[in-house]
Order: C-alpha cells, then sequence, then structure tokens
C-alpha cells in the first residue's frame, strides 16, 4: 500500500496513536497555560492543578504591575518595523539582483549566498563592539538596523523574480513608465506571494528572537518579550505563576498568524526545501 | 548599461550598506580581534598570534563545552529526523483530520525559544509532569529535577530540542513523500513489495534529498544552541556549548580577544561540517 493512497479505512489505531502524540506535542503548551491560569499561591503540582479551580490573577497581575505592555509593545513594533524594512529592501535588492547588470552584481550574490551560511553566533562580539562604538547599543536602533535587510529573502525575492517574464516589465517601459513605477506598481504585484511569506516569516521570526535582542540592549525599557521573559526569572525562588502567563501573552501572537497564515507558511517552508 | 549600472546599485544599496557594516566588516573586525588581547579592561590592545587560539585548546571549559555541542547535535539531529519522518507518514495519507494532526504537531515550531525552555524548565523540575511521570514510571529520577543533575541536563535539553524541532522537519519530510510518484507504489505491490519494502526500497531512497537538506539545517542550528543553555541552566551542570562558552566569555567576562578566537574555532567546525553534507549530496547527484 502506498502512504498516500490509503483515503479510506484509516484504523483506530492510527487515531490513537496520533492523539497520544497530539497530547505529546501539545502538552507543554497546556501545563503552561494551566499553571497560568492557577489561582495565585495554589500548589503547583500535577495532583493539585487538575483540581485547582482557575483564575486570571496571574494575568490581572502582570497587567497592573506594568511589567509586560512596554516588552510586548516594543516586540510589536520592532517586529513591524523590520518585516516591513525586509520587504521592502529584500525586494529592491533582490530585484537588482535578478534583473540589472551593474557592476559587481556577481560579487554581490556570491557574498550573499556566503553570508546565507555564515552562523549568526560569529556576530556576537564584534556586534556588540560595533553598536557601542556607533552610539547605537541599548537603544531601538540597535535591535532594527541590522536586521532590516537580510540575505535569505534577497534569496527568495532574487529566485522568484527570475520566474517571471521580462516581457512584462519591458510592455511597461515602452508605454513609458519609469523605473521606479515599473518596480512598484508592475513587478511588486506580481511578487505579492513571495514577498507575503518573507513578511510572515520575518515577523515570527523577529517576534521569538532572543540572542540579539538580549546582547544588544542593557535597560529594562527596551527588552522585547523574549528578553523580558527570561531575564524576569529569578535565582532563588521562581515565580511560575507569572511567568506562565508572560509566556502565554508571547505565544498567543504567534499562534494565531500561524493559524490565519498557515498555508503560506507551509507553502514556504516546503517550497524551499523542493528547490533546495 | 550606465543606468543600468546606476539604477542597480541604487536598488541594492540597502542590502550593500548593510552587508559591508553588519556583515563584512564585523566578520573581519572579529577575526583580527581574535589574535590580540583585546579586552574591556585592558588599556591598550595588542597583537599576541596564535595566543588566544592555544588557550581555548587548552581550556578544560571550552574543550567541555565543544564536547557537549558535539554530544548535542549528534544526539539530536537523526533523533529528529526519525521523529519527523514517523510523523509525516502518519499524516501523510488523507484522512479526516489530517491537517489537525499536522498544524498540532508543528505548533511547538512557531513558539519562541524562550518560552519552550521556561515552560520545560517546569515540567522537568520538582512539580512538573515530566519529572512526576518519571517518578510514576519508577525510573528513579533526580530529587530536585532533571535540570539540577550533571548526568540528566544536557540530555533532557536534548529530549526538549527534538520535541521543538520535529514538527518542522515532519513538513519538510511530507513535502518530500508528496513528490514520489503513487505509480512507484503500485509497481512494487504488483511485484509482491511488502510495506517495509516499499519504505526501504522506494520511499527511503526518493527521500534522501530532503533528509541531507534537514540534516544539514539541523546540524548548523544545533551546533549553535544557546537560548535554552541560557534560560535552562545558565552553562551550569555540564551544559555549557560553543556559543554559550562565546557569550560569557565575550559579553560577561569581555576578554574580547578570546572569545573571537572562540567564535572562530565554532565557525570552523561548522563549516567543515556543512561542507562535509555538500560533498555528500554532491556525490549522490553524480551517482544519480
Amino acid at each position: 500500500m502506498g502512504y498516500q493512497r490509503n483515503k479510506s479505512g484509516v484504523s483506530v489505531w492510527r487515531y490513537a496513536t496520533l492523539s497520544l502524540l497530539t497530547v505529546v506535542m501539545i502538552g507543554p503548551l497546556i501545563w503552561m497555560l494551566r499553571v497560568a491560569l492557577a489561582p495565585i499561591g495554589s500548589e503547583l503540582s500535577v495532583s493539585a492543578l487538575t483540581s485547582a479551580e482557575f483564575s486570571f490573577d496571574a494575568f490581572t497581575n502582570l497587567f497592573s504591575a506594568g511589567g509586560i505592555q512596554r516588552p510586548a509593545l516594543n516586540s510589536l513594533a520592532v517586529g513591524l518595523i523590520v518585516t516591513a524594512g525586509n520587504v521592502l529592501f529584500c525586494f529592491m535588492s533582490g530585484y537588482a539582483l535578478a534583473r540589472k547588470s551593474f557592476l559587481g552584481r556577481k560579487v554581490l550574490f556570491i557574498l550573499t549566498l556566503l553570508i546565507l551560511m555564515v552562523p549568526a553566533h560569529i556576530l556576537i562580539v564584534p556586534l556588540f563592539l560595533l553598536l557601542t562604538k556607533l552610539g547605537m547599543f541599548d537603544s531601538y536602533w540597535a535591535l532594527i538596523l541590522p536586521f532590516l535587510v537580510t540575505p535569505i529573502g534577497i534569496f527568495m525575492v532574487k529566485q522568484y523574480v527570475e520566474t517571471i517574464p521580462v516581457s512584462l516589465e519591458e510592455a511597461a517601459r515602452l508605454d513609458g513608465a519609469s523605473e521606479w513605477r515599473t518596480l512598484f506598481s508592475v513587478v511588486a504585484p506580481v511578487c505579492k506571494p513571495i514577498l507575503a511569506v518573507l513578511a510572515i516569516q520575518t515577523f515570527l521570526v523577529n517576534w521569538n528572537s532572543f540572542l540579539f535582542p538580549f546582547i544588544l540592549t542593557n535597560s529594562t525599557d527596551l527588552r522585547t518579550l523574549p528578553v523580558a521573559l527570561a531575564l524576569m526569572q529569578g535565582h532563588q525562588a521562581i515565580d511560575w505563576q507569572h511567568l506562565m502567563a508572560g509566556s502565554t501573552v508571547a505565544v498567543i501572537p504567534a499562534l494565531v498568524v500561524f493559524l490565519i497564515f498557515q498555508k503560506r507558511i507551509v507553502s514556504g517552508i516546503t517550497a524551499g526545501a523542493i528547490k533546495q | 548599461m550606465n543606468s543600468q549600472n546606476k539604477s542597480g546599485l541604487t536598488l541594492a544599496s540597502p542590502w550593500l550598506i548593510t552587508l559591508l557594516l553588519f556583515w563584512l566588516f564585523p566578520l573581519g573586525y572579529s577575526l583580527v580581534l581574535s589574535f590580540t588581547d583585546s579586552h574591556l579592561l585592558a588599556r591598550e590592545t595588542s597583537w599576541i598570534g596564535w595566543q588566544n587560539y592555544s588557550t581555548l585548546l587548552n581550556d578544560p571549559a571550552f574543550l567541555q563545552a565543544l564536547k557537549n555541542t558535539f554530544i548535542f547535535t549528534v544526539g539530536t539531529i537523526p533523533v529528529t529526523q526519525v521523529v519527523a519522518i514517523g510523523l509525516a507518514l502518519l499524516i501523510s495519507a488523507n484522512f479526516r483530520g489530517r491537517s489537525f494532526f499536522r498544524s498540532a504537531f508543528f505548533v511547538p515550531s512557531v513558539t519562541s525559544m524562550v518560552v519552550v525552555a521556561l515552560v520545560f524548565t517546569n515540567l522537568y523540575g520538582r512539580g512538573g509532569y515530566v519529572l512526576a511521570l518519571a517518578q510514576l514510571a519508577g525510573l528513579n529520577p533526580p530529587e530536585n529535577g532533571f535540570l539540577l543533575d550533571s548526568s540528566t541536563a544536557l540530555y533532557s535539553i536534548m529530549a526538549m530540542d527534538i520535541w521543538m524541532a520535529s514538527g518542522y522537519y515532519m513538513l519538510l519530510a511530507l513535502a518530500g513523500l508528496k513528490s514520489i510518484p503513487d505509480e512507484l507504489y503500485e509497481a512494487a505491490e504488483i511485484n509482491g513489495a511488502g510495506r517495509w519494502r516499499q519504505f526501504v526500497s522506494i520511499t527511503l531512497p526518493l527521500l534522501r534529498p530532503i533528509i541531507l537538506f534537514s540534516l544539514v539545517i539541523n546540524g548548523i542550528k544545533s551546533l549553535q544552541v544557546f537560548v535554552e543553555i541560557f534560560v535552562m541552566t545558565k552553562g551550569k551542570y555540564a551544559t555549557s556549548t560553543g556559543v554559550y562558552d562565546v557569550y560569557t566569555r565575550g559579553l560577561e567576562r569581555f576578554a574580547f580577544g578570546e572569545a573571537s578566537a572562540a567564535a572562530y574555532i565554532l565557525f570552523l567546525i561548522i563549516a567543515m561540517f556543512s561542507a562535509l553534507q555538500f560533498w555528500l549530496m554532491r556525490k549522490r547527484k553524480v551517482a544519480l
């Protein structure tokens, strides 16, 4: 039997296995929610939590103490700006690499491919030092500027533009449309699918990112959600309920984005793999 | 040509500037630093040749970190791959509820690593259900939880990573399964090949490109493991890794020269790893 052709007669066993696996995969997040929704001061153990009541205390405390709004807004603002930057700049640069024959184009493309393979950890020390020297350490600039355009985005756009027939742009040019007009009102609309994938991916990666926001800032006001959460745990006693409530706040937007744009996310991931 | 030149460079300029300022310059700067004794508190910096490199290769803490990184990578990626293929096979057929399960398995992949690490810190500790389940199974787990014990901490973090990553690689495997033509299975069936035989002689060989691709990406990611170590153990209980070592050397002890050298050693290891993988992929193409 082919694995894909077994259209009917899926056995009870398969459903049982899949349900068990679902519990394993979703369980930790359900646990997170359960701890967050327990009344303050309840014992946090399996037996205690199964019978405990539900309460929004941890969430109300978290918001009235004010420690979570700022990081959430930071994450949202930085995420949106970086996403907009990537859509615009990766589109421009990717298009140039696909269509224009400017001086150094080949070198630029090879460098882009090489950078794609450079592990980001190598930037920890020099990026910290560079941004310090530029006076941008511990500012919004540090969270935004280095990440506004990424090699992966450029690569995605370049590959996509190369599949569009040139005749489209030539026709626009013959009609007297300027360079920029052609780019933004003829090419951009055709590139919508890939730009959407790029936008969703960029936002999710940024929303969840920890390493660079953590090392490039210092003040509490500039913390993004993941940074705030990672630094929220005290050294002695961990305040699990508020920590899990905060974690829930960080998970929900990513989950919503995923559920809305599931198809695009899945196609984005698999398209890249099939092409290799 | 001239106008092409101008508009091309204008369009590419945001990336050109970013590439020079935030990638190439830091990469070169860090390479230079790795041959100096640069330190936040040092008045002046001098050239010391390969000294940082030899210090590091004789530093038990650094070697331990490399060893842990190696254990982490070699221990997680094959398991993740097997789990991913298993999940993909379970849901590759068209049945009711298929997309629900696919989404459910993928949910950990869209969750922030910080959140996952925090939740598992709780689950692995006292009161968490993983510890409770282990006790129930009579496994005699460490009394203070899995993360506060050197014999279990690293493996527990590895298990979490497998849990988190398998949904993503399942999607890749699913795409690979979809690209296998049905006729192959039909022909195999006619020839009397059983399910296992079909899996070994059709599915696995045709999934090979996807598997290699997954191993490369996962390998590069695993060799850079950092966030979960920072959140869960701060490198204690024998869990320090290469990137964690770079971070503590560079941004906690501010030994910029040494940290840069550590980063470059790790970079070299990652580069060799990817080169090996690419070589394997190329070999396959030639063989075809």
